[in-house]
């Protein structure tokens, strides 16, 4: 019991906080949109960490109470995780727009699986400033 | 504990369906969206609309939630919202835009795959114009 609840505590996000580093984060480039994906500090189905892909490239990890975010060309994304069955997500990406892609765990008869949402921007914004960053290293913008 | 047992099995029973929904009905061909505005029509929702997915999920257009013209299928013109996003959901999930003709919702446009699904059951629509 105590190794699981190690195990699942281990496997929270512990990064820098999206409030302490919204300043460092650079302006979406020209041609290009954002997509931030996040979820929710939650001990249900911490444990299932699985990779995230975006039209079928890695880009990183469903982390409980982390966040990442990717910038992207214009147009045409389906977003997945590889757990128990896959249920991709399927939106567009206009220029310079920011959409926001919620993972979260869900049950089912067997074992838990991790799914992904569209997420409203207001909603969002709500809950990433809590949240630890689990992407790659920010490059610093040019002055 | 016998309702907590009742409820853990009924949560369980729907996850488990919900793995098995039948794929959102699409077009067979990429639709090719005409008549992109530059300064859009909006319209507001004035009553909410239930809407009944054929994969038996169901979403409601909220009341007052406004929708700004993206273009227009040979099904309809195509709203997408303002300030939100709507997504439709069987066996996966995919971002739509409302596509209406004749103050009914027909279908939705797939901006993520450039697809139409249709609705088989039109919904009335109240809204207006916002000047």
């Amino acid at each position: 019991m105590g190794l699981a609840l190690a195990g699942l505590v281990a496997g929270c996000a512990s990064g820098v906080k999206h409030s302490e580093m919204a300043a460092s984060i650079p302006t979406i480039k020209q041609g290009e949109g954002r997509i931030y994906f996040l979820r929710s500090a939650s001990m249900l189905g911490a444990a299932l960490q699985p990779d995230i892909r975006l039209n079928d490239q890695v880009v990183g990890e469903s982390k409980p109470g982390g966040f990442f975010f990717v910038d992207r060309p214009a147009g045409k994304y389906v977003a997945a995780t590889a757990t128990e069955t896959e249920k991709t997500l399927s939106f567009g990406l206009d220029a310079g727009e920011t959409k926001y892609v919620r993972s979260s765990p869900s049950f089912g008869l067997v074992v838990g699986r991790i799914v992904l949402e569209l997420e409203t921007p207001e909603k969002a914004k709500e809950d990433l400033p809590s949240l630890s960053y689990t992407g790659n290293a920010l490059t610093p913008q040019a002055k | 504990m016998g309702r907590i047992r009742l409820a853990g099995a009924w949560l369980a029973l729907s996850l488990f369906l919900g793995a098995c929904a039948p794929s959102v009905p699409i077009s067979q061909s990429k639709v090719e969206i005409s008549g992109r505005e530059a300064a859009a029509r909006r319209i507001r929702l004035l009553e909410p609309a239930a809407i009944k997915l054929d994969t038996g999920y169901s979403r409601t257009l909220a009341q007052d939630s406004v929708w700004q013209s993206f273009g227009r299928l040979p099904q309809g013109q195509v709203f997408r919202p303002v300030g939100t996003i709507f997504t439709i959901e069987g066996r996966q999930v995919h971002e739509a835009y409302l596509v209406i003709e004749e103050q009914k919702l027909v279908g939705f446009y797939l901006p993520g795959e450039e697809n139409y699904s249709l609705l088989s059951t039109a919904v009335p629509l109240k809204f207006g114009d916002i000047k």
